[in-house]
């Protein structure tokens, strides 16, 4: 069987992976591609804890389930978001979209 | 009715003051007859008072004192009782008072026909005599100090009564000012005796002290105070600024408070608390002291004055004086004594100058007055009788009582005290003179004036006449025999004393009695000499013979430029540093200044919202590690 600890330093490989996009890209599909990865590792973790720790149980899984829900109506709503933004400003470079401020 | 339900004095009038104060202005003659009516029915309840407190009292016995009270509050330990203390002096002061006050309303319905606020004048009137008696019979100082507090807004309304004259509103705001003064005095006093003591029952207060159980210099302290009280409110220099300017009052209201209310509440006071301040050493040497400087400075003045109500109420800052004379010398009974006789025949005086004032239409100069006494044979009469009670001449009111005092003086302190105050009563004397040479004879001044002068109706003479009965005869109840006769247990001396002084007989000490009669023969010979030939050539003379002196007097001394210069100099040039220190520290810097800081640091700050997503996201990661790095250090 393959121990946790591998498990676990995939998972925090892909979460850094996430928060490097998220900072360093400028796409805003990007951002989201990784928002979404982060929520991956996340959700890895939560499942390799619950195999591990309480095997007979399914609660781990379930949190991955709501993840997978609540990341799917998030990117719903962010996508819709960022056509409106396109349609408007003609641009998805997240730099751009900065009047939000003083 | 007996002398428990005594209050119901004070009670008549303050309910009479509510009726007019409602409905005055509603009813038919703005109820004036409702006013007179309240206070004669006080005057005729004192009656039955009387002859029950008199039915009750006995010397030997040592009845001395009714004293009903009911609860008034209690908080925790703490019991508040109010009642009436009805004693001798009580008594003493319910007669003038009661007498006084219907004297001067009856008088008010003549002088004051057509006045606007006509209602208005006769419902504080009400108020004013309700204070007053409530005053004289309360049995704690807390009741008192409410009573004397009331006295002091009435004075105020009635002396700024004319609100449209400017110099009448001042006056008012004078009077109540000066008089605050001392009335903070009184409060600490009563406070600190409270706080010794812890009650406010007159008579337990003076057991106390009588006992010991009062430090020596606490009790000097809090006695010193109240008499700050009695000083402003009977206006002893350096408080007796107010009392001249208060003149601007409708007369009527002068001989109000000479007589019977405002100024007679000190020294009511000061005899109420006399044997407190026997026990507060050096005390009655201080009264004595500001009691015979008063009489002397307040005489000096009354020298300059040409408008005739002036010259009375520089008269009454003399009697006053010679009261508190008479009190630091230990004799409450010569104090009432001579109280009662003044309020007679001050408000006299200040009734019949009333009289002259409506019958020349407000006129009050002496300069402009002159040989009224043919025009007004009653008021002149009676003038004169006042102004011979005032000046001491037997066998008037006022010799009588001005004696007394000459004796205790003498007896209590040295010869000197004893000078001092004989020559006091010789400018007394003088001024009187010479007030009354100027008004009612000599030549017209100004026949204008003197065409239009009539006598006054009977509704103003009626009082005058009775009051002249008063300051002729009030003298005579002295005497042992005339006091039996009237159902007193003897002289004025043998019914008001306090214990543990005994009463005592009045012997008429005739060669003291001859002295006051040469006083007062001096006195008003001098004044003849001076005016009796109707030209003012000698007292010009004597003006010119010393100028310095004669600014001196004619500036009253520079009671009031000091004052003027004191509120000028200190008072506001400690309001400016309080403005500055308000405007620039508390506004500017304190206000106005944090308000900056803000607004100026959310200036920079607002800079930090870039609006950038990745700026905040940044932010959030930074955020987190930092926590996670946080956490970490703490774990390990």
């Amino acid at each position: 069987m393959v121990p946790l600890e591998n498990y676990l330093a995939l998972s925090a490989i892909l979460f850094s992976l996430g928060v490097y996009g998220v900072l360093a890209r400028r796409n805003a599909i990007l951002v989201l591609m990784a928002v979404e990865l982060m929520l991956n590792a996340v959700s890895l973790n939560f499942i390799a804890f619950a195999a591990y720790l309480d095997p007979e149980r399914i609660t781990g899984a379930v949190f991955a389930i709501f993840v997978i829900t609540v990341a799917a109506a998030e990117v719903g709503l962010a996508l819709a978001i960022i056509i409106r933004l396109y349609r408007n400003r003609a641009t998805s470079n997240v730099d751009e979209v900065a009047t939000l401020k003083w | 009715m007996g002398a428990e339900q005594a209050w119901l004095l004070a009670a008549i009038p303050a309910g009479m003051f509510l009726v007019l104060v409602l409905f005055g202005r509603y009813l038919p003659r703005q109820g004036d007859y409702l006013g007179i009516l309240a206070i004669g029915a006080s005057f005729v309840l004192f009656f039955p008072v009387l002859v029950d407190f008199l039915d009750f009292f006995d010397a030997e016995e040592a009845r001395l004192a009714i004293h009903e009270s009911i609860a008034w509050s209690e908080v925790g330990d703490f019991h508040l009782r109010m009642g009436i203390y009805i004693d001798p002096i009580t008594i003493v002061m319910f007669g003038v008072v009661t007498s006084v006050s219907l004297m001067v309303n009856i008088f008010s319905v003549g002088y004051m026909k057509g006045e606007p606020r006509y209602w208005w004048f006769f419902a504080v009137l009400q108020l004013f005599a309700a204070s007053m008696l409530l005053l004289v019979m309360a049995d704690n100082l807390l009741l008192l100090y409410i009573s004397w507090e009331l006295v002091g807004v009435c004075s105020f309304l009635l002396i700024g009564f004319y609100w449209e004259k400017r110099s009448a509103t001042e006056a008012a705001k004078k009077a109540f000012i000066t008089t605050r003064i001392g009335d903070v005095g009184l409060l600490i006093g009563i406070i600190l005796l409270w706080r010794e003591t812890g009650t406010f029952e007159i008579q337990e207060i003076i057991h106390q002290a009588e006992e010991g159980l009062i430090g020596g210099n606490m009790l000097f302290l809090s006695m010193l105070f109240v008499f700050l009280g009695c000083m402003g409110k009977s206006a002893q220099v350096p408080f007796h600024v107010w009392l001249p300017d208060a003149m601007e009052g409708p007369t009527p209201v002068s001989a109000l408070i000479h007589a019977a209310t405002m100024v007679v509440a000190g020294v009511y006071l000061t005899a109420r608390l006399l044997p407190l301040f026997e026990h507060a050493g050096g005390m009655l040497m201080i009264i004595t002291i500001v009691g015979l400087v008063t009489a002397l400075l307040s005489g000096f003045i009354a020298f300059a004055q040409t408008d005739i109500k002036k010259v009375l109420a520089y008269s009454t800052v003399g009697q006053l004086g010679f009261m508190f004379v008479a009190l630091g010398s230990g004799s409450v009974a010569v104090a009432m004594f001579h109280l009662m006789t003044h309020a007679f025949f001050k408000a006299l005086l200040f009734l019949g100058s009333g009289s002259v004032i409506h019958a020349t239409h407000h006129n009050q100069e002496m300069d402009k007055l002159g040989g009224l006494w043919r025009k007004m044979p009653i008021t002149g009469t009676t003038f004169f009788i006042g102004c011979l009670a005032l000046a001491g001449l037997p066998p008037l009111a006022g010799f009588w009582s001005k004696d007394e005092i000459l004796l205790v003086t003498r007896d209590a302190w040295t010869v000197w005290a004893f000078v001092l105050l004989a020559f006091a009563a010789i400018c007394t004397a003088f001024y009187t003179t010479r007030l009354f040479i100027r008004t009612f004879l000599g030549p017209v001044r100004d026949q204008q004036v003197h065409d239009h002068t009539h006598e006054s109706g009977f509704i103003m003479t009626g009082p005058l006449i009775f009051l002249a009965v008063l300051a002729c005869l009030g003298g005579f109840v002295i005497f042992h025999e005339v006091g039996e006769a009237l159902g007193f247990p003897g002289g004025i001396t043998e019914f008001v004393f306090l214990p543990p002084h005994e009463p005592h007989e009045y012997e008429i000490d005739w060669a003291l009695a001859g002295a006051s009669l040469v006083i007062a023969l001096i006195g008003v010979w001098f004044g003849a000499f001076m005016y009796w030939n109707g030209s003012l050539a000698r007292s010009t003379r004597l003006a010119e013979w010393n100028p310095g002196l004669y600014a001196l007097i004619t500036n009253k001394f520079y009671f009031d430029d000091m004052y003027q210069a004191v509120i000028d100099k200190g008072l506001l040039g400690f309001s400016y540093v309080v403005a500055w220190f308000d405007r620039y520290v508390v506004n500017d810097t304190g206000v106005d200044g944090s308000a900056q800081v803000t607004g100026y640091g959310g200036y920079l700050l607002k800079f930090l919202q870039t609006g950038r997503v990745p700026n905040y996201a940044m932010g959030i990661a930074v955020g987190v590690v930092g926590l996670a790095i946080a956490g970490l250090a703490v774990t390990l």
